[in-house]
């Protein structure tokens, strides 16, 4: 079990930073790149134990674009650069050659199985991402929060001292 | 005509400050701090002119002198047109002081300088003997000014912006990058009516500035490799030209520099893509043989995938031989070298990924989430057709050994 979570991890790590070097990503975020693809990987990799891999993808994709724009808001940087690299392992690649050679081999419910499971992995990360990008920007950034609790001690103060004056 | 800022041995040129401000100690006084331009016809100096930077966004021309006898030749305005243009960047209005002649003050006043203020006895004050200029004794100082902001070019701002928006949108950036960064140029250099429109191949700004000025225009962006370190690097600059520290004839360079940046060496390219391959075929449930062949394999198809981008080959031959070719090593390796020793979907599955097509299938889902479904569209298809090239590439492949009934 540990082993296994231990292998997928350190691989996925490995993976995403070789895709994030053949997309010509800056060296200063591989770490952060490998870290967000292997977290990734694991999510899906846990949830696909208890339910379809369109649901490990959907969850997997979540958890990917939720890191990606906590990085972004903290490096500075665009989104594109984690979120690439955090997908590249959900990306149903493994599908599309099952497809292929099931249609090769002409079994064809086979084939269309596979067809469809892919397309709804892809659906999958569609509704992951699609979720999290309509989430404001601001909800990111460390600022919006604390302007948030500042204004509502001062609000509750005004509010106290109202009703003691009151 | 070509300007130069000077920054050593201002005082060579003292003869031509000499022209507008007859006492050298008064020129003196700003000499040091000021920046000195000049101004050059045929290799001859023909215009000098220094500015000081004020407080608050403000600078003031202190001294600005064509030779004698090439005055009236247009050089005083280009330099005055040069100045404002530069500081632009930095500050929102600009200060001349001068004597009260009517030639200089027409001059000024045909350059876009308005009345300011006047401060009383000015050059009896400081000026050791009297000034006369058309027979008049200068007695007042009179300061024009000029505000800065219509000064900017609404072509060169939409020009530069479009150059950003044209890098980011090559290299891989999602169309809401795209339109935000130009949006935010304009805006920052008060180009405030901006209109973009931007497809997955081209990009189209109308611009306007006030009344009279309107300017279109289309830029075509071929697809090619993307390159996510320039994205990164073209955000840096805008996020810098926004918050007002970068003039535009700066963020025209830079643009230039960033869009010169080299891909990554291509054995480290290709190695990537074995890494890619290798790693993921193990986290696919290959065996660690299997993923090695997937390694070796990977990197194969990265070389050719390589060739394809050097000879600007069509994607879909690209795709389609790279499928060929990355089922017939895996089958060559299977059969011949290894005995039969793995299964060919471990390592297929695992080589297979340097040719998915993941930015244009993460970009084309990011551009449906922003509700940009034309360009999202376009990119789907894009991958989709990716997806559907490899497939064919592998499926053929493996037909024809099945065809053969595996006997190679």
């Amino acid at each position: 079990m540990i082993e296994g979570i231990l292998v997928n991890g350190v691989c996925a790590f490995m993976g995403t930073v070789g895709f994030a070097m053949m997309f010509n990503v800056p060296k200063r975020y591989y770490l952060s790149c490998g870290m967000t693809g292997a977290v990734g990987w694991l999510v899906y990799k846990g949830v696909h134990l208890y339910a379809s891999s369109a649901v490990a993808s959907f969850l997997a994709a979540l958890m990917v674009v939720l890191i990606s724009r906590m990085l972004t808001v903290r490096m500075k940087c665009p989104i594109t650069i984690f979120l690439v690299s955090g997908i590249i392992p959900l990306v149903p690649g493994a599908g599309v050659y099952y497809t292929a050679y099931y249609l090769v081999m002409n079994q064809l419910s086979m084939a269309a199985q596979k067809g469809m499971e892919s397309i709804k992995i892809a659906f999958g990360i569609v509704l992951g991402i699609a979720f999290i990008i309509s989430i404001p920007r601001e909800a990111f950034q460390m600022g919006y929060w604390r302007q948030k609790i500042r204004l509502r001690k001062i609000r509750f103060r005004r509010n106290r001292k109202n009703r003691l004056q009151g | 005509m070509e300007i130069q800022q000077i920054t050593k041995d201002k005082r060579d040129y003292m003869y031509l400050l000499l022209v507008a401000d007859p006492q050298e100690d008064m020129v003196d006084r700003y000499l040091d701090e000021g920046d000195m331009f000049i101004l050059k016809d045929q290799g001859e100096v023909k215009t000098v002119c220094v500015v000081t930077l004020l407080k608050n966004h403000k600078c003031e021309l202190k001294n600005i002198a064509t030779l004698t006898e090439d005055q009236g030749k247009g050089y005083g305005r280009y330099m005055i047109n040069f100045v404002c243009e530069y500081y632009s960047g930095q500050c929102d209005t600009m200060y001349v002081g001068t004597g009260n002649s009517r030639k200089t003050i027409g001059f000024y006043e045909k350059c876009g300088f308005v009345n300011s203020h006047i401060i009383a006895n000015f050059f009896v004050d400081h000026y050791k003997e009297p000034i006369y200029e058309e027979g008049v004794r200068l007695v007042d100082m009179i300061y024009l000014k000029k505000s800065l902001e219509s000064k900017l070019d609404v072509k060169k701002v939409v020009d530069m912006a479009i150059e950003a928006g044209r890098i980011l949108l090559k290299n891989g950036a999602e169309i809401f990058r795209v339109e935000e960064t130009i949006t935010r140029i304009c805006k920052r250099f008060h180009v405030n009516h901006v209109d973009i429109f931007t497809l997955s191949h081209a990009i189209f700004v109308s611009a306007e500035n006030g009344e009279e000025e309107a300017y279109t225009r289309v830029k075509h962006v071929p697809l090619s490799a993307p390159h996510l370190g320039v994205v990164a690097e073209v955000n840096d600059l805008s996020r810098e030209i926004s918050a007002g520290h970068v003039t535009i004839n700066e963020a025209v360079e830079r643009l230039k520099e960033i869009d010169e940046i080299p891909p990554k060496k291509a054995y480290v390219q290709i190695l990537a893509g074995g890494i890619g391959s290798g790693f993921f075929g193990v986290m696919l449930g290959s065996t660690p043989l299997e993923s090695a062949v997937a390694f070796v394999i990977g990197c194969l198809v990265n070389v050719w995938v390589l060739i394809g981008k050097r000879n600007h080959m069509s994607k879909i031959i690209v795709n389609i031989i790279g499928g060929v070719l990355l089922t017939a090593f895996t089958l060559l390796f299977q059969y011949l070298i290894f005995w039969n020793a793995m299964r060919i979907d471990g390592i297929i599955i695992g080589a297979i990924m340097p040719l998915v097509p993941g930015l244009a299938f993460v970009n084309a889902i990011r551009d449906i989430a922003d509700s940009d479904f034309l360009s999202g569209t376009v990119r789907m298809i894009d991958a989709l057709l990716v997806f559907v090239y490899i497939a064919i590439g592998v499926g053929c492949v493996l037909s024809l050994y099945y065809r053969l009934g595996g006997m190679i």
